[in-house]
């Protein structure tokens, strides 16, 4: 895989925004920014217009969703412009602020996603290329919600789980190759979730999970 | 005898004898002003009995106070009602009978006159006894007189004359009494309902420092790991994570990635270490107060003298905490703020209170106001239920006081 991003990272954690960049040129990217700030990150953002910013929620001044909220500010400046969030707790809500303008090009992941360095980087470049990725912590939170609702009841624990890594963002063939099948069976349980839930299927892949997140939240 | 029973006399005397006329005043104002009040015309007749309500009021307070010079103790002032803020003018001008106190008042002003009637009639009496039964020698010769009609006069003058002291007493006493029971007795209910209102205050404001104390400490302990351990762990990974990915690729740099985890991990230990010393440090329930303090005494940038030698025993563990927490916060503002080049530490027992005293001779000019740290501070000792004063100078020096209670 050779793809070259271009990136903009803001975590106001030297240590981590340090292991980021490491990481990340150690696997052919290039960062074209380390900040620690939200005013920052536009600014970065604006001027650099990076492939993908990775974004930490908690940073200085406020401390609290600074970065969510220049992360928000960066995508009303430049329509679509491809934000990983990465944080230490995810909710929903937060999730709901990135994914209000249904542009794509979103990803929503606990820090500890890290460490799985394979999937992380292979998360970084499909949000680049306007995939939308939920941490499975957050579609759990959904899955929560709604696990009493009729139409869900009648998936199988398969479809269930082929449903959750959808929402996740994953395509037929990481699902796959996450639960050690078939692409083609995976497409047939898609097909049968879709029916069940009498949903339309979509060609985009972020088009796909704001569908099966429209679902899950019962919209 | 040191001539006090002739002033405890002299004062019960006065206290019935200057009673009756004012009795028989207050009588005639309560009793013209209800007249009024009840049979006249209303725009007359309420004026007048407002103001012999007020009138009454006087009369009551005159009252109270002749209660406390003879009955020789404190009376609670009853809280008249003010008319609210907004009120009209007729609303102000009826003020006074929307209120129990005035009727109490008036209660008073019609009663009290014939108690008071009877002890003055008797004080007098025996008053005119004692003289002139006592002296009838010296002028019961001026008239047909016989010498058992003088011995039974002075013997019942010498009578009178010795029983008056206890008499007076028990006359003025028992008047006291009733007018007290009258005046004031729902005027100590309400004191001692406001003094359990009080309490109750002070207990709520109690509390609520302890949960604010505690949420600010929640908050930052939450910020703490936040920023600390957790930001480590997640480097960690991400390192052994580099590591493993670079295994086969290059050796070199997966041996380097994981010595940086290494580190990362030793300092997460040592974060963690940090952390715990600061929520409950073992020092100091381990060994106590002085061991603790002694401990962040050291470790402090600023030389610090301290001084327990008067502390003997352990306070409550709440108050050992909350004094742990003050000396480190205030030696903490020292190290920050005060650029002082010295300070001291202070822990000794007063009475029922632990007092800690932390003096530095930096700049000064600390304060409690919120948003410093110091109203965190005040906030702690309060909910362990004692008190922080800061003295602090522009200039300095600057001494913070917690005094907490022992137990």
């Amino acid at each position: 895989m050779a793809v070259t991003l271009r990136v903009v990272i803001a975590d106001d954690a030297v240590l981590l925004r340090e292991g980021l960049v490491r990481l990340l040129e150690e696997n052919g990217h290039r960062i074209v920014a380390a900040v620690g700030d939200g005013p920052s990150l536009v600014d970065a953002a604006v001027t650099e217009r990076p492939d993908l910013s990775i974004v930490d929620v908690r940073m200085p001044p406020s401390h609290t969703d600074e970065g969510l909220r220049a992360a928000v500010e960066v995508r009303s400046r430049i329509p679509g412009s491809p934000v990983l969030v990465l944080s230490q707790y995810v909710e929903l809500s937060y999730a709901d602020d990135l994914l209000a303008d249904r542009m794509g090009g979103v990803g929503y992941l606990l820090k500890d996603r890290v460490a799985k360095v394979d999937d992380f980087l292979d998360t970084l470049v499909a949000v680049a290329g306007g995939a939308t990725v939920l941490d499975p912590e957050v579609v759990a939170q959904l899955m929560v919600h709604r696990r009493s609702q009729e139409p869900l009841r009648s998936l199988t624990k398969r479809e269930q789980k082929v449903l959750a890594l959808m929402a996740e963002g994953c395509s037929n063939a990481s699902i796959a190759r996450r639960l050690v099948v078939s692409e083609s069976a995976v497409e047939k349980h898609v097909s049968n979730i879709f029916m069940k839930l009498e949903l339309y299927p979509h060609e985009e892949q972020h088009r796909r999970v704001l569908a099966v997140l429209a679902h899950l939240r019962g919209a | 005898m040191d001539g006090g029973w002739i002033r405890r006399l002299m004062a019960d005397t006065r206290y019935v004898v200057t009673g009756w006329p004012l009795a028989l005043v207050s009588f005639t104002v309560a009793f013209f002003g209800l007249l009024f009040g009840i049979g006249a015309v209303v725009v007359v007749g309420i004026p007048i009995f407002i103001s012999s309500l007020y009138a009454l009021r006087s009369f009551a307070e005159r009252e109270r106070r002749r209660i406390e010079a003879v009955l020789g103790v404190r009376i609670p002032r009853p809280v008249y009602k003010e008319p609210p803020p907004d009120a009209g003018a007729l609303r102000r001008l009826l003020n006074p009978m929307t209120d129990p106190m005035s009727w109490i008042d008036l209660l008073h002003g019609s009663v009290m006159v014939w108690p008071a009637s009877l002890t003055f009639l008797v004080v007098g009496l025996w008053w005119l006894n004692a003289i002139f039964g006592s002296l009838y020698w010296a002028y019961g010769w001026l008239g047909p007189t016989s010498m058992n009609q003088t011995l039974l006069n002075v013997g019942l003058g010498l009578l009178c004359l010795l029983t008056l002291p206890l008499v007076a007493r028990g006359c003025a006493q028992s008047q006291a009494r009733l007018s007290r029971l009258i005046l004031s007795g729902v005027a100590e209910l309400q004191e001692r309902i406001f003094g359990l209102e009080a309490e109750r205050t002070t207990l709520v404001a109690q509390r609520d420092s302890a949960v604010s104390a505690e949420a600010v400490a929640l908050r930052r302990l939450e910020r703490d790991i936040h920023d600390g351990p957790q930001q480590r762990l997640v480097r960690l990974a991400l390192d052994l994570g580099r590591a493993e990915k670079l295994f086969e690729a290059d050796p070199q740099a997966a041996r380097r990635a994981v010595a940086e985890a290494l580190t990362q991990t030793e300092e997460t230990l040592g974060e963690l270490r940090a952390l715990s010393r600061g929520i409950a440090p073992p020092i100091l329930t381990d060994r106590g107060l002085v061991a603790a303090v002694g401990a962040i005494a050291g470790r402090c940038t600023v030389p610090v003298a301290l001084d327990a030698t008067d502390l003997s025993g352990r306070p409550e563990p709440t108050t050992e905490q909350a004094a742990y927490f003050v000396v480190t916060e205030a030696l903490a503002n020292v190290a920050k703020h005060s650029r002082a080049t010295g300070c001291s530490v202070t822990l000794r027992r007063s009475g029922e209170s632990l007092l800690a005293t932390v003096t530095d001779d930096g700049v000064g000019g600390a304060h409690l106001a919120k948003g410093h740290g110091l109203a965190g501070l005040s906030d702690r000792a309060r909910a362990a239920g004692g008190t922080l004063t800061v003295h602090s100078p522009p200039g300095g020096p600057t001494t913070i006081t917690a005094e907490l209670p022992w137990q």
